[in-house]
C-alpha cells in the first residue's frame, strides 16, 4: 500500500500542470500539424517571458472554438488566431483588440487543389466543373478552410455547398485536407497556402497527384488578439508592450512556429472583410 | 497503416507518463463521484421524477457534456470529472435500483415500520447485494477509462489526445503504442485495482488535479442565462409577439435543416448497426465457448474480443474512416464490432455453464440446432440494452463528419452557437430516452431477461 | 391482541384465506397447522401487517442478512430507535453501549462467541437463533414464526422452542411438526384450504384428531 502510495506521488508530479491564473497565458488555433504544439510554442513562451518580464504559459487546444472559449472566459489572454475565429472571439469579449498580424496575413489566399483524376487544371476563375464532385474544407471555424472558399463557391454557383458537391467534409485542418485530397479520398479541396507551401517545401506533397487549381483573392487573416483587461493585472501599458514584443521577433526559428516571415501591426477594423463576409454567408449573426 | 501497427513506438508522445496518469484519474474520479451520486439518488429513485431525471442525463453523451462544461470551466479537470461523473451517476442510480430491487426483500420485512428510509437500505437490502454491486462498479470503471481516454478528442489531457494528434499527422507507429499501452492498462485492472489502494489512488488523483479546480461562476452564469437562450430571445428587448415569431421560426429552421436530416441519418444507422452488432456476437462468441473450441484457440478468442471491445467506438470509427473516407460505413463497422465483441463475450461466458448430452451434434449442427436456441433468449435481451447505447454513440461519431445529430451539435460549437447546440443536445436526449423506453417495454413484453451486472452500460 | 374478523384475502387476484375469524389474546401460545398452501404464511403475514409496531415477525428461511454479523442481525430489532447517523456509525463500528444489550441476549441463545462472525458463515441452528435474538430485540414480548423449526434438528427445535416460550409473552407459530405444535403450544388452529376448521386449546387433543387436516 505504501509502495503504491510513493509511486502515484511520483507520477502525480509529471502530471499535466493546468492553467494557472498567475501566469499570462497564450494559445494558437491548431491548423495544421498538432503534434509537438508544446515544444513549438514553449519557445516563443520563453521568449515573450522574456521580452515582457512576467511569467508566460502557451495551453494547447484541440479545436478553433476552444481557442475562442478559452480566451472568452478569461483562460487565455493573448492568442493566435484566424481571421473568423479571432472576429468571433472579439466579439464575445469586448474591449479585446487585434494588435499583430502576419505580414502574409495582410493578402492571404486560400487554394483550391484537386486529386489528379479529376482532370482539372489550373485556372484564373473558380469552374463550374468542380460541381458534383466530392469536397472538403479544413476546420468548420477556419477563414481559409471554410469562410473564404464557401463565400467563393455560393458566389458562384448561388447555392449552399450541400447542393453544388456530392459530398461535403471537414477534414479538420489544412495538412489533413491536404492528404485527404492527395490520397483520393476526396476529389476537391480549399487550404490555406502557407500551409500548402509548408507542406510543399518539406516534400509531404506528391505533385502528380495533386495540384491547385484556383487561388482566390486575398483577405485579412491570423492575427494575434488580446483581452482588453490585461492592464488590471499586468499593469498600464501592458498591450503595447506585448505588441512590441510580438513586432521585434526576428527569431526565423520562431517565426517559424506560425510560420510567418514577420509580424507587423494590425487593428480591429482590419477585419471589417470577414465579419461583412461571415454575415453574408450566415457563419456569423 | 498497416506497418505503423506492428512497429509500435511507445515513446513518441510528449509528456506520455502525465497523458496516462491523467486518463486514469479523471476515469477513477469520475466513477467514485459518480458512483456516489448515483447511490444517493437510489434512496429517491422511486419518485418518478427522479427517474425521468436520471434517463435525461444519462441519455447525453460524456462527450457532449464535456463541450458543455469546456465553456464553463474550460480545458480543466473540474470539465472531464464531471462529464464523466454527470452521465455516470443516472446508469449507476438505474443499475444499483435495479440490483437492490432483486435482493431478497424478507430482512426488510422484520424491520419496525418506522425504520429510516437509509437505515433499512445500509442495513437490509445493500449487504447482501455489494458483491454485485462492487462488480457493476468495476465493470463500469473500465468504461470509464474508455470515456476518459475519448475525452482527449475535444482536448482534454488524456491518451485521446495525442491519438488524435498521430493520426492526423499519419504518426501510425505512435497511435499503435498508445493503443497497446492502454490495452495494458485495462487487462492489467485486476492487479491494480484493490478496494484497499482505492482512497490512495483517489487522494492522489484529486490532489494532483487540485490546481484546476478554480471555478469561475460568472462563466457558469452566463452560460446559463445568456448563451444557451435561443438566439431570437436573447437579443430582443421584451419578450413580444415579434420575438415569438422568431422564436418559432428560428426552431421550425433548426427543426428542419438540422435536426430532421439529422435524424434521418442517425435512425437507420442505429438499427443498420444494431443487426450488425447481432450477427458479429452470433458469429464471435463461439471463439470463446468451450464447446467448440479447445483451451488455447479459445485463449487467442479472448485476446480478440478484449481488443476489439476495449477500443472505444469512437477510435475504431476514426481509423475506419482514415482508411476509406467519411460516409455511413466506418460508423457502422466501428458500432457492430465494438458492441458485437461486448455481447460475444458475454454470451461465449453463458455457455461455459451448458452441459451437452453425451449424443449431442458438432460443429455447425452443435451451434444451429443446441447451442443457438438456448442462448437467443440472452442474446435478444443483451441486444436491447445495447440498443440505446449504440443510438448515443450513432450521435457522438456525427463528430468525425457523419451527418448524424452528432455532426450538427458539433457544429454548433463550433459556430460557438450553444442556444442551437443545446437544443440538439436536447432532441439527442428525448430520441435516448425514447429507445430506453422502447426497449424496456420489448424486453418486458418477451420477457428476456439478463443478471443485472451484464451488458448494462 | 390479534383479532380478525371475516378476512378474505390472497394474491394477483387469487384468494388465499376465505372468510377467515381468529381472536388471539396476550399471553397466549397457538400453533397453526395444515398442509403447505393451506394459507398458514398468509395467515402470519396478515396479522404481522395489521400489528407491525409492537409485534415481531420470523419469516420463512429466518430473513437475516447473510453477509451482516451475529451483532448487526440483531441490532437491525431496534434501528427505529436510533438517529439514522447513528445507525450508519453503528454499521461501520459496533459501539460498546449497543454491543452490550445485544450480548446478553446472544449470550443466553448460545451465541457468545459468534457475536462477530456474518450470519452467512454460521450453522443453520445458529442462524435460526440469530432471527429469534432480533425478534426479541426487537418486540420482547410479540412472536409471530414462520415454520421457525423446520430446518433444524429435533434436538434443536426443542430447544428453541422452549427458550420462545420461556421468553415471549405471546406466541403464535406455523408448524408443520404436529407433535412438536402439540407439546409446546396451548392452542391449535387447523387452516384448510384457507379456512379455519379445527381451533381448540392443546389439551385433550390427539394427534390423531388432526388428521382430516391432511386428508383430500
Amino acid at each position: 500500500m505504501l509502495r503504491g502510495f510513493a509511486l502515484f506521488l511520483l507520477l502525480s508530479t509529471f502530471s499535466v500542470e493546468m492553467a494557472n491564473c498567475a501566469a499570462f497565458t497564450f494559445t494558437a488555433i491548431p491548423d495544421e500539424d498538432e503534434t509537438r504544439l508544446h515544444s513549438r510554442f514553449d519557445k516563443v513562451a520563453s521568449y515573450l517571458s522574456q521580452e515582457l518580464g512576467v511569467e508566460v504559459k502557451f495551453v494547447p487546444v484541440k479545436s478553433y472554438s476552444a481557442a475562442v472559449t478559452a480566451f472568452r472566459n478569461n483562460q487565455v489572454q493573448l492568442a493566435w488566431f484566424g481571421g473568423l475565429s479571432g472576429v468571433r472571439a472579439r466579439n464575445l469579449a469586448p474591449g479585446s483588440s487585434a494588435i499583430a498580424q502576419g505580414y502574409e496575413d495582410q493578402f492571404f489566399v486560400t487554394y483550391f487543389i484537386a486529386n489528379a483524376k479529376t482532370g482539372l487544371k489550373t485556372s484564373d476563375e473558380l469552374q463550374k466543373a468542380i460541381a458534383g464532385k466530392t469536397f472538403t474544407f479544413g476546420s468548420k471555424g477556419s477563414t481559409s478552410g471554410r469562410l473564404m472558399p464557401e463565400f467563393h463557391i455560393r458566389n458562384l454557383f448561388n447555392k449552399a455547398p450541400d447542393e453544388v458537391f456530392s459530398r461535403v467534409g471537414f477534414s479538420g485542418d489544412h495538412s489533413r485536407t491536404i492528404a485527404l485530397v492527395q490520397s483520393g479520398a476526396y476529389d476537391i479541396g480549399a487550404v490555406n497556402f502557407k500551409v500548402w507551401e509548408n507542406e510543399l517545401k518539406a516534400g509531404k506533397i506528391d505533385e502528380s497527384k495533386v495540384s491547385i487549381i484556383w487561388e482566390t483573392p486575398t483577405y485579412p487573416d491570423y492575427q494575434w488578439t488580446i483581452r482588453g483587461d490585461v492592464a488590471k493585472t499586468w499593469g498600464d501599458g501592458f498591450t503595447q508592450k506585448v505588441q512590441k514584443a510580438l513586432l521585434d521577433m526576428n527569431d526565423p526559428d520562431l517565426l517559424a512556429s506560425f510560420p510567418r516571415k514577420s509580424f507587423v501591426k494590425a487593428t480591429n477594423s482590419d477585419y471589417e472583410p470577414i465579419l461583412k463576409v461571415g454575415k453574408s454567408i450566415g457563419l456569423l449573426d | 497503416m498497416a506497418k505503423g501497427a506492428v512497429t509500435p513506438d511507445f515513446f513518441a508522445t510528449e509528456n506520455l507518463v502525465g497523458t496516462f496518469f491523467n486518463t486514469v484519474a479523471f476515469a477513477l474520479l469520475g466513477v467514485a463521484f459518480g458512483s456516489i451520486a448515483g447511490f444517493f439518488l437510489t434512496l429517491v429513485f422511486h419518485h418518478r421524477a427522479v427517474k425521468v431525471f436520471c434517463a435525461f442525463i444519462r441519455a447525453i453523451h460524456e462527450l457532449f457534456w464535456a463541450l458543455i462544461f469546456l465553456q464553463i470551466f474550460g480545458l480543466t479537470p473540474v470539465t472531464a470529472l464531471l462529464a464523466i461523473a454527470i452521465p455516470y451517476s443516472g446508469v449507476f442510480a438505474k443499475v444499483y435500483s435495479e440490483i437492490l430491487e432483486e435482493a431478497d426483500t424478507a430482512p426488510l420485512r422484520t424491520l419496525h415500520p418506522e425504520t429510516s428510509r437509509l437505515s433499512a437500505l445500509l442495513y437490509a437490502r445493500l449487504p447482501d447485494s455489494m458483491p454485485h454491486i462492487l462488480s457493476y462498479t468495476l465493470y463500469r470503471f473500465e468504461c470509464g477509462l474508455r470515456s476518459s481516454a475519448v475525452l482527449g478528442f475535444v482536448g482534454l489531457p488524456t491518451i485521446g489526445y495525442h491519438l488524435e494528434s498521430a493520426f492526423a499527422q499519419g504518426n501510425y507507429s505512435e497511435v499503435s503504442g498508445l493503443l497497446i499501452l492502454f490495452y495494458l492498462v485495462i487487462a492489467s485492472m485486476r492487479w491494480w485495482v484493490r478496494p484497499k489502494l482505492l482512497p490512495v489512488y483517489l487522494f492522489v488523483s484529486m490532489f494532483a488535479m487540485r490546481g484546476g479546480a478554480e471555478i469561475n461562476w460568472e462563466n457558469g452564469y452566463r452560460f446559463f442565462a445568456s448563451d444557451i437562450v435561443p438566439h431570437p430571445v436573447r437579443v430582443a428587448e421584451n419578450f413580444d409577439l415579434t420575438t415569438m415569431m422568431g422564436l418559432l421560426e428560428w426552431t421550425r429552421k433548426l427543426i428542419m435543416t438540422q435536426a430532421y436530416p439529422g435524424l434521418l441519418e442517425t435512425i437507420p444507422l442505429t438499427m443498420i448497426a444494431l443487426v450488425c452488432t447481432g450477427v458479429f456476437a452470433l458469429a464471435t462468441f463461439p471463439l470463446i465457448s468451450p464447446l467448440f473450441f479447445g483451451a488455447r484457440l479459445r485463449l487467442a478468442g479472448h485476446i480478440f474480443l478484449v481488443i476489439i471491445r476495449s477500443t472505444p467506438e469512437y477510435i475504431l470509427a476514426y481509423i475506419f474512416l482514415q482508411l476509406w473516407g467519411p460516409s455511413a460505413i466506418p460508423a457502422i463497422l466501428a458500432l457492430s464490432l465494438h458492441n458485437g465483441a461486448i455481447i460475444g463475450h458475454l454470451i461465449g461466458r453463458r455457455t461455459e455453464k451448458h452441459e451437452l448430452r453425451q449424443d449431442s451434434s458438432t460443429g455447425l449442427n452443435l451451434y444451429a440446432f443446441e447451442t443457438l436456441p438456448a442462448v437467443y433468449p440472452n442474446f435478444m435481451a443483451f441486444l436491447f440494452y445495447r440498443w440505446e447505447i449504440i443510438m448515443r454513440e450513432t450521435a457522438i461519431l456525427g463528430i468525425l463528419g457523419i451527418h448524424t445529430l452528432g455532426f450538427y451539435i458539433d457544429s454548433s460549437f463550433s459556430d460557438m452557437r450553444f442556444d442551437r447546440a443545446f437544443f440538439l443536445i436536447l432532441i439527442t436526449a428525448l430520441l435516448n430516452i425514447g429507445i430506453d423506453w422502447f426497449s424496456g417495454f420489448l424486453r418486458r413484453r418477451l420477457r428476456l431477461r439478463t443478471t443485472p451486472d451484464d451488458g448494462k452500460s | 391482541m390479534f383479532d380478525l374478523q371475516n378476512v378474505t384475502a390472497g394474491y394477483g387476484g387469487k384468494d388465499v384465506l376465505h372468510g377467515v375469524s381468529i381472536h388471539i389474546k396476550k399471553g397466549e401460545r397457538v400453533s397453526f397447522i395444515g398442509k403447505s398452501g393451506a394459507g398458514k404464511t398468509t395467515l402470519l403475514q396478515l396479522m404481522y401487517d395489521k400489528n407491525r409496531s409492537n409485534t415481531a415477525i420470523i419469516p420463512q428461511d429466518w430473513g437475516l442478512v447473510k453477509s451482516l454479523s451475529v451483532f448487526h442481525n440483531i441490532y437491525m430489532g431496534k434501528l427505529n430507535e436510533k438517529p439514522t447517523w447513528y445507525n450508519i456509525a453503528n454499521l461501520i463500528h459496533p459501539m460498546a453501549g449497543e454491543v452490550e444489550p445485544v450480548r446478553e441476549i446472544a449470550c443466553k441463545l448460545g451465541l457468545e462467541e459468534k457475536l462477530f462472525t456474518p450470519v452467512g458463515s454460521l450453522s443453520g441452528g445458529q442462524k435460526l437463533r440469530t432471527a429469534i435474538g432480533r425478534a426479541f430485540y426487537r418486540s420482547g414480548s410479540v412472536l409471530l414464526a414462520d415454520e421457525p423449526v423446520s430446518a433444524v434438528d429435533d434436538h434443536q427445535s426443542r430447544e428453541v422452542l422452549q427458550y420462545v416460550n420461556d421468553t415471549f409473552e405471546t406466541v403464535v407459530l406455523s408448524m408443520h411438526d404436529v407433535d412438536l405444535a402439540l407439546e409446546y403450544s396451548d392452542r391449535i388452529i387447523g387452516l384448510k384450504d384457507g379456512q379455519v376448521v379445527v381451533d381448540t386449546p392443546t389439551r385433550g387433543i390427539k394427534k390423531s384428531d388432526l388428521d382430516k387436516l391432511y386428508l383430500n
